[in-house]
């Protein structure tokens, strides 16, 4: 219960890190007076650039922790990751595609990373029934490896084909960032996510069983069948939205659940608030330096998540084998 | 509590032959039955036909005359408790922990845990003798010690029937007994319980009937006495044994060394 | 899309150059290579668009035997065999076109192609055409190598003052941003020859305090700098102008654009001037 509140503290403490720094300083009381009165100088960048970015990072890092914490449980590997099961294979396909095709619209290219995630799902589900063993673990694993080395061989032939700068920029693209992110983004994505985050909170005590392993797990009352359903779809869900929104964002599924299992403990009705709330927190802050360590230059979120999550996971990993 | 089963069948997929053949079976309150048979005999399918974990070719099997298949994992879990061979997880639970999902059948999924279910989690404790491991991460237990653990996880659930496979695999010759006296005495409280064990002597001693599995089918089921034939067990487990009779007890297996004969004893 | 079109390739060529060492006595290349250049030559490649245009300008064009796909200017241009891309070029192809001379863009993934091409004793030029200050140097350089010295003598002298009169220079020249691509927002810095047609056509490059050719950067810092113009490539509504987050910058939501469309934007060439001329006609126009 503390550490719910400590962190739940750290996150807000985030956000507020998150509106205050950026391409343009600005001092604490500039933000609180932006915050208050919409014709004060600096609201529009407080109010419509950086508060929907800060909202957009804190909710899509959340999902993500939650489904990195979840896919552990459900594949049995504490290194599992949300991008273990091809999803942003297939989202990252289909973005390059339509960047390679001249997609314009605010909302082509994410579009077509969502439905690229979405076909990624699918294929990894159905060459797991093709295998006999719908959702089993391994089964899934190596379908999602699967598909992820098919995806990505045909991102390579995409953009070999492409001219030089396609090249560059379909890259940027997929190594992350919240430059799009505006108010009606955070809506579509808030709403879409509330179902498969409750579904996954819900499924706390099935979490606990499905990592002792099947029969364990359905000897102790859990249809394992179905609860693996629910958890493979929203997780899937989450990943490829969150993809679709801001590319793909390596670590921040990873990094959190290792760091407070070894914390709170794996039990996941305590680990799965707490992961929401560090990730969320966690990607804030990343999108936040981004904005402001070569300023007014923008990073890609995913290399600052990268170049932060390494170190933070070797130290962890040192700390689990001692 | 009543389990049955009536020529159940299993034929794994992919497999030339079928892996558990018209087995018959009955299991009600109050006895202590123990499945015996060389490895790779049936023994653990038994286990997955009986509890719906395996489906069944041919044949049936009813828990308290409904058929296995029309029971939720919830509602079954509730009725027998099944402690698995080998498991592992990739997490660091602690005792408390492991031994308190035991009560998740009993409770929704969204329902907090009440004082009914940390008074069983505090029996199951103690009568497996693993209270003081209560906040120990299970990586550093014993193999033994992880065996009473989920035991204790077994008894949590409070289940009529009890299904163990191979619970003394890791235990020394004191928590073997422990364990079968533990078994004993619940059975004698009105459990009853199915264990799958390579140990025939302890078997003998401790089952009210045993069952012989090989290649799959039951070559004999009964009394520890009828069970127990020295020329069935022979052929069985391709290895010459010999039988003794115990003065106030069942008979104990002794298996022969080779240019042995059978042995001399006061 | 063309304008899209024209957006990559001001970002290729601003993306991929070093600064050229000191011109050597000699016939030097922009790479320091001393290149050899014996019987007058017959047969060129140019694997630039601007070196294209220069060869047509110092009336050697009939000579030239392969182009890049990119190489559209002037309209005889055209008729000449298109041999592919000039970065990582096709070496076969280059040299089955059997060349006495070869332009080649110099930069650091046409290291191996330029290697690769003197190995096969073809004589190669390797040339920076990034910016203004190259055009001369360059002129100068195919005028010696192509023997129409005179000729490139003149060109620069014709082109520098057309330059000049073309400049303009207000005492507060407006703030424009150039938006390179939109996913994300890039830039050019001051580093780009588009910024440098910009700043002579009148007006002030809103990054010309990045030193780079191009980078993304945040709309933020768009916002902030409030510039009077936002400069796009391409005709009709640019993709930004519907987008919620843009709105931010004044200049956006009030749709205050510049649009350039033509490859003289892209390039050091002969039509440096018309680029200024039309860059600070569309000014004017907007400034209205």
């Amino acid at each position: 219960m503390k550490a719910i509140l400590i962190l739940a503290l750290l996150a807000v403490l985030a956000c507020l890190a998150g509106l205050a720094l950026g391409a343009v300083p600005m001092s604490p009381r500039v933000i609180v007076a932006a915050l208050l009165s919409p014709d004060a100088p600096g609201a529009a960048i407080v109010r419509d650039l950086r508060a929907p970015r800060v909202v957009l990072a804190f909710v899509v890092g959340g999902s993500l922790g939650v489904s990195g914490a979840a896919l552990q449980a459900l594949v049995r590997n504490p290194l599992a990751d949300p991008y273990l099961l091809g999803i942003s294979g297939g989202a990252g396909l289909a973005a390059v595609v339509a960047i390679a095709l001249g997609f314009s619209g605010a909302w082509g290219v994410p579009a077509a990373a969502f439905l690229g995630g979405l076909g990624a799902i699918a294929l990894v589900y159905r060459l797991s029934a093709v295998a006999g063993r719908r959702l089993d673990p391994h089964i899934l694993v190596l379908a999602g490896v699967v598909v992820s080395a098919f995806t990505g061989a045909l991102i390579s032939a995409v953009l070999t084909l492409s001219p030089a700068e396609q090249l560059r920029n379909a890259f940027l693209w997929l190594l992350g960032g919240f430059t799009a992110a505006s108010w009606s983004t955070v809506l579509v994505f808030a709403v879409y996510a509330v179902l498969p985050l409750l579904l996954l909170f819900g499924s706390a005590r099935a979490l606990d069983l499905l990592s002792l392993g099947e029969e364990p797990a359905q000897s102790l009352g859990l249809d394992a069948p179905r609860a693996r359903r629910v958890v493979y779809l929203s997780t899937s869900l989450l990943t490829a939205a969150s993809v679709a929104v801001c590319g793909v964002v390596g670590f921040v599924g990873l990094v959190a659940p290792h760091a407070l299992r070894g914390l709170l403990g794996p039990l996941h009705r305590r680990l799965l608030p707490a992961v929401f709330l560090a990730s969320g927190g966690f990607l804030v802050l990343a999108d936040a330096a981004a904005r402001t360590a070569a300023r007014p230059i923008e990073l890609p979120v995913g290399v600052v998540t990268a170049l932060v999550g390494v170190p933070l996971f070797a130290v962890l990993l040192r700390r689990t084998l001692r | 509590m009543n389990l049955t089963a009536e020529g159940a069948t299993v034929r794994y997929p992919g497999a030339v032959a079928d892996a558990l053949a018209d087995a018959d079976l009955t299991l009600a309150a109050g006895e202590l039955v123990a499945v015996v048979g060389p490895n790779g005999g049936g023994k653990t399918t038994l286990i997955r036909a009986l509890l719906n974990l395996a489906p069944l070719a041919r044949g049936s099997v009813a828990l308290d005359g409904r058929p296995i298949q029309e029971w939720r994992r919830g509602e079954l879990a509730r009725i027998v408790a099944l402690v698995p061979q080998r498991e592992d997880t990739p997490f660091s639970w602690r005792v408390e922990e492991i031994v308190g999902f035991g009560r998740y059948a009993r409770r929704g999924p969204l329902e907090a845990m009440g004082p009914d279910d940390t008074a069983a989690v505090e029996r199951a404790l103690t009568r497996c003798d693993v209270a003081e491991f209560r906040e120990r991460r299970i990586e550093t237990l014993s193999g033994g010690e992880w065996q009473r653990v989920r035991i204790a996880r077994a008894l949590a659930q409070e289940p009529r029937l009890l299904v163990l496979d191979e619970p003394t695999a890791s235990l020394d010759l004191g928590h073997e007994m422990e364990l079968f006296e533990l078994v004993r005495r619940l059975v004698a409280e009105g459990l009853a319980a199915l264990v799958v064990t390579h140990d025939l002597n302890l078997a003998a001693r401790y089952a009210d009937r045993m069952l012989l599995l090989d290649g799959g089918r039951i070559a004999a089921s009964g009394s520890p006495e009828t069970v127990l034939q020295a020329e069935l067990l022979s052929r069985v487990f391709r290895w010459p044994v010999a039988v003794m009779p115990l003065v106030d007890g069942p008979p104990q297996v002794l298996a022969l060394r080779p240019g042995q004969d059978h042995p001399r004893y006061s | 899309m063309p304008g899209r079109r024209a957006a990559l390739l001001i970002l290729m060529l601003a993306g991929c150059r070093d600064a050229p060492p000191p011109p050597a006595p000699g016939l030097t290349d922009d790479a320091g290579v001393a290149v050899n250049l014996g019987e007058p030559i017959q047969r060129i490649v140019s694997l630039i668009p601007a070196s294209t245009e220069l060869v047509f300008a110092l009336g050697a064009g009939d000579r030239l035997v392969g182009r890049t796909s990119w190489c559209d200017f002037p309209a005889e241009a055209l008729a000449v065999p298109d041999l592919g891309n000039g970065i990582g070029p096709n070496i076969e192809a280059v040299v089955a076109a059997r060349p006495d001379l070869v332009l080649l863009y110099k930069s650091a993934s046409n290291r191996s192609a330029a290697e690769q091409l003197r190995s096969f004793g073809i004589p190669t030029l390797e040339l920076a055409t990034d910016r203004m200050e190259d055009f001369d140097r360059i002129t100068r350089l195919l005028g010696a190598a192509l023997g129409r010295r005179e000729e490139a003598e003149s060109l620069v002298v014709r082109t520098a003052r057309d330059l000049d009169s073309a400049t303009v220079l207000p005492s507060q020249p407006p703030t424009v941003f150039i938006l390179a691509w939109d996913r994300p927002p890039m830039t050019l810095g001051r580093g780009s020859f588009l910024s440098e047609i910009l700043e002579r056509a009148g007006a002030k490059n809103l990054f010309d305090d990045l030193a780079t050719s191009s980078a993304p950067i945040s709309i933020e810092a768009v916002a902030s700098r409030d510039p009077d113009f936002v400069l796009v490539t391409g005709s009709g509504e640019p993709a930004i102008a519907g987008r919620v987050e843009w709105q931010v910058v004044p200049a956006v939501r009030d749709r205050r654009f510049l649009r350039i469309d033509g490859s003289e934007f892209n390039r050091p060439s002969p039509r440096i001037a018309d680029a200024v001329r039309r860059l600070a006609a569309e000014l004017r126009g907007a400034m209205r």
